[in-house]
């Protein structure tokens, strides 16, 4: 805050005068760079953001937006038409921090021009001390001149900035007193500076922020062990890219999975999951190595590549009656359900006539009656101790031709084939009520893996070092201001008055004052028995209000 | 000791902290109501008492899981009431004439822990993967000084508003310009009444003195919580790739945020100043009640560990 610290000076009255278009518009844009726009503005934005937790949001859950069409078929239209199930990414929260950013801005050019000013010029005289609520005094042998030598050094070495005015100088503004030579001071102008340091170092993040958005990008990827992943836009499953990110600038480079491990605790909760991959350049060189697991990213080329998630993927073979092959070994993605650790997936076989489909449900360790909790036939134990593939079979149309889930069958069109599943474990075959053979050959793993790329991230990162630098000082640096008068009190005396006025943190500028009174009184040999020290009284309410008195 | 035993030790700790708390908090009121000096100060040590309980049971915890004591909700709980009870006897000590108010500072620790320990409890155990990081030391530590600090903030906010009411309704009404004997009677009357009133109320510092109490904690809270938000960034670009991604968690945070920057400078905005400020900072401990017990287990997002 740029504040006056001294009492407004009477102005004289001008001729009341119509207000125009231009007063309006100024008055206008004073109430917009002033705190209180600001305080409502933050109110708001927090309002807002309430909104986009209340509702599912498109970029973080786009699943359970879509349940929320189904669950409300209604509403959902006309929410999604208010941008709520996009509320951080939507034209009125932008609008919302916008103006809050502009209001911000609006309110950093006076301030920054108020702090020049004050910087440039020196601190004030006084005025009446007698006004003043923290007050001391006190009558020493010393002459004014060595008095005021001893303030300058003590005010000095609290690194106070110092102004000297002299005898008669000075308008004759407030009172009698007024041109007596005296000393001011200032000090901590850090806590404007670094306040305003804080609100840049807002601006700098979101900067960073925007900058990372539109040239960065995101996404996930699955990588079977044993094979090679290329970073091309094709090999993504899912791929978020910032809006002046173009697929050419992905980096060039090949991932490979060497090998996928996960463990358990005891009581089945997970330990680790740890994926080692090797980065390699387009020629198949190997750029490094590395074990990547939650918390243990890899980069490479500018690219973190994070573990997000993993699941099994059994390979299955089918053949007819014969023994001819409709299906070669087929690398199966299921879908990990987390909580069970069973895995779910789809084979379709289309070459037969009619079609089958096979669902096929991956028990990693398939427990069966004493073995699980009470009152269930059967339970799956989440290591990968007695892999079972239960393999459930319909025949009819797959409708293929559609677009439809990789992990699932679409029903509509298939009836059961056979009343009974087949149960495999890893290297065995069974035969279907058709006479085809299913064969499960192998088990492997998958590791889903989240490649980003974020170049505004060393912008954000300055801007919240300087946010938390400003921060500090802002809320514990305190304004204030000291003044010093040494005048002639009968032969041999010198009556030495000081005063002070803290804009923030009162009770501890009081003790301040008393200290640097003691210096001075120390350093000009000593006090002298004289009249009862002066101390401040409270009623002092008009130079209080003039110093509360804030400004954006 | 085996980590079965000092799990066993650090829950009975626990509850001995809590107990303490309620007698210390018994103490403090019957001091707020009758005035005794002296069962303020036997609620201080039963409140000394009971903090040295409660970091034991932290301690104890943090042995037997082989890990900081603050992996989930219940061993959270357990930290919130070492950092508020830690938070109230400074200001004790800065400020005795606080003394009184134990009560209201200790009976929000005793809800936190007694609800941790209640419905939140888990056995002591290992981090899921996600969360095995050196961050969950300054992240976790971060946000639960600052929120714990934040709430205290509040409570002296919420204290402010029913003082600044008292002082409003004891101003002394202006003398009758009459002076009969009926209004003589009245008089005596509502001076009793508001002496009865007093009572209790005259021992709680003055509105100004609550304001700055308020402010100050608040002032002390705010760069932690703003910390806590940014080493919570820096873990999220480490564990997920990105530093900012709008998860109920970091919603909320920065809502707090908002609510307590806003609080921050309506201190300094005329016209918001006092109550309006005051009611600002109950909304901030809404929103860090709402992000801690809500968030945590009834919306989802990736910060869902309250089982």
């Amino acid at each position: 805050m740029a504040v006056e610290l001294r009492p407004p000076a009477a102005r004289p009255d001008r001729p009341p005068r119509r207000p125009g278009l231009g007063d309006t518009l100024r008055l206008a844009w004073r109430e917009y760079r002033s705190m209180r726009t600001a305080l409502v503005l933050l109110v708001v934005l927090a309002a807002a953001s309430i909104l986009g937790s209340l509702f599912p949001q498109e970029g973080i859950s786009p699943q359970r937006v879509d349940q929320y069409f189904g669950d409300h078929p209604a509403l959902a239209p006309v929410l999604d038409r208010l941008g709520l199930f996009d509320v951080f990414g939507s034209a009125w929260y932008m609008a919302i921090y916008l103006a809050l950013l502009g209001a911000l801005v609006a309110c950093l050019v006076p301030r920054t021009r108020a702090l020049v000013r004050v910087l440039r010029s020196r601190p004030p005289r006084g005025g009446d001390l007698a006004r003043y609520r923290t007050r001391a005094a006190f009558d020493t042998p010393a002459s004014p001149d060595q008095v005021m030598a001893t303030a300058r050094r003590v005010l000095r070495r609290s690194r106070y900035r110092l102004a000297e005015h002299p005898e008669g100088s000075g308008e004759p503004q407030w009172g009698a007193q007024v041109g007596r030579g005296e000393l001011a001071g200032e000090k901590g102008y850090l806590r404007e500076a670094a306040s305003m340091l804080f609100h840049v170092a807002l601006l700098v993040l979101l900067v960073g922020l925007a900058y990372g958005k539109a040239y960065g990008y995101r996404g996930q990827a699955a990588i079977v062990e044993g094979e090679t992943w290329a970073n091309a836009r094709v090999g993504y499953d899912s791929f978020s890219p910032g809006r002046f990110f173009g697929p050419e600038r992905l980096a060039p480079f090949q991932l490979r999975l060497d090998d996928f491990t996960n463990s358990f605790y005891a009581n089945n909760t997970p330990r680790a999951f740890v994926s080692r991959l090797t980065a390699l350049d387009l020629d198949g060189r190997e750029l490094r190595s590395q074990r990547v697991a939650p918390n243990r990213p890899m980069t490479v080329d500018g690219v973190r590549v994070f573990q997000s998630d993993y699941g099994y993927v059994p390979v299955v073979r089918v053949q007819d009656r014969n023994g001819k092959e409709l299906l070669a070994p087929q690398e199966v993605l299921t879908l990990r359900d987390p909580a069970s650790e069973v895995s779910n997936g789809a084979v379709k076989v289309t070459r037969s006539t009619p079609q089958v489909g096979l669902q096929m449900v991956l028990f990693t360790g398939l427990r069966t009656g004493p073995d699980c909790p009470p009152g269930m036939d059967f339970c799956n134990d989440p290591r990968l101790s007695r892999p079972v593939l239960v393999v459930l079979a319909y025949q009819g149309d797959l409708q293929a031709d559609r677009a439809q889930s990789v992990f699932s069958l679409d029903h509509s069109r298939l009836r059961p084939l056979g009343d009974r599943p087949l149960l495999l474990p890893p290297g065995r075959s069974g035969r279907l009520a058709n006479g085809m053979v299913v064969s499960f050959t192998d088990l492997k793993q998958y590791s889903v893996l989240t490649l980003a790329r974020d170049p505004g991230v060393p912008v954000v990162a300055v801007g919240a070092a300087l946010l938390l630098c400003g921060l500090i000082p802002s809320l514990y640096v305190t304004r204030r201001r000291v003044w010093v008068r040494a005048v002639p009190a009968g032969p041999g005396t010198t009556r030495v008055e000081l005063a002070g006025l803290a804009l923030q943190g009162k009770p501890a500028f009081e003790g301040e004052l008393a200290r640097l009174a003691a210096q001075v009184e120390r350093g000009s040999g000593g006090r002298k028995p004289g009249p009862p020290e002066d101390r401040g009284t409270l009623n002092d309410a008009k130079d209080h209000a003039a110093a509360e008195e804030t400004r954006p | 000791m085996s980590p079965g035993d000092l799990a066993t030790t650090s829950d009975t700790l626990a509850w001995l902290a809590v107990l303490s708390y309620v007698v210390a908090a018994t103490l403090f009121g019957l001091e707020f109501a009758y005035r005794p000096r002296w069962l303020g100060v036997a609620g201080l040590l039963v409140t000394v008492a009971g903090l040295a309980a409660n970091v034991g049971a932290a301690v104890t915890r943090g042995l037997a899981v082989h890990r900081v004591p603050w992996g989930n909700m219940y061993e959270f709980s357990i930290i919130v009431g070492i950092v508020t009870v830690t938070g109230f006897l400074v200001w004790v000590h800065r400020r005795p004439e606080v003394r009184p108010l134990g009560v209201f500072v200790l009976l929000p620790a005793v809800l936190a822990m007694a609800l941790g320990g209640l419905v939140f409890r888990v056995p002591a155990g290992p981090l899921v993967p996600a969360l095995n990081s050196r961050w969950i030391v300054i992240h976790v530590a971060a946000a639960i000084t600052g929120s714990s600090v934040l709430c205290l903030a509040a409570v002296f906010s919420i204290l402010y508003l029913v003082k600044e009411r008292m002082e409003r309704r004891q101003r002394p009404p202006a003398p009758p310009l009459v002076a009969g004997a009926a209004r003589t009677a009245d008089r005596v009357e509502v001076d009793q009444a508001v002496a009865r009133h007093a009572s209790i109320w005259d021992r709680v510092p003055s509105s100004d003195t609550l304001d700055h109490l308020a402010y100050r904690t608040a002032a002390f809270g705010f760069p932690i919580w703003t910390f806590a938000i940014i080493a919570g960034a820096i873990w999220a670009q480490a564990a997920w790739g990105r530093y900012w991604g709008w998860d109920p968690k970091e919603t909320w945070s920065f809502i707090s945020w908002t609510v307590f920057a806003a609080y921050l400078h309506a201190r300094a905005t005329a016209g918001w100043r006092g109550r309006r400020a005051a009611w600002l900072a109950i909304v901030g401990l809404a929103t860090l009640l709402f992000n801690f017990y809500a968030v945590n287990t009834v919306i989802v997002g990736l910060h869902s560990y309250g089982q």
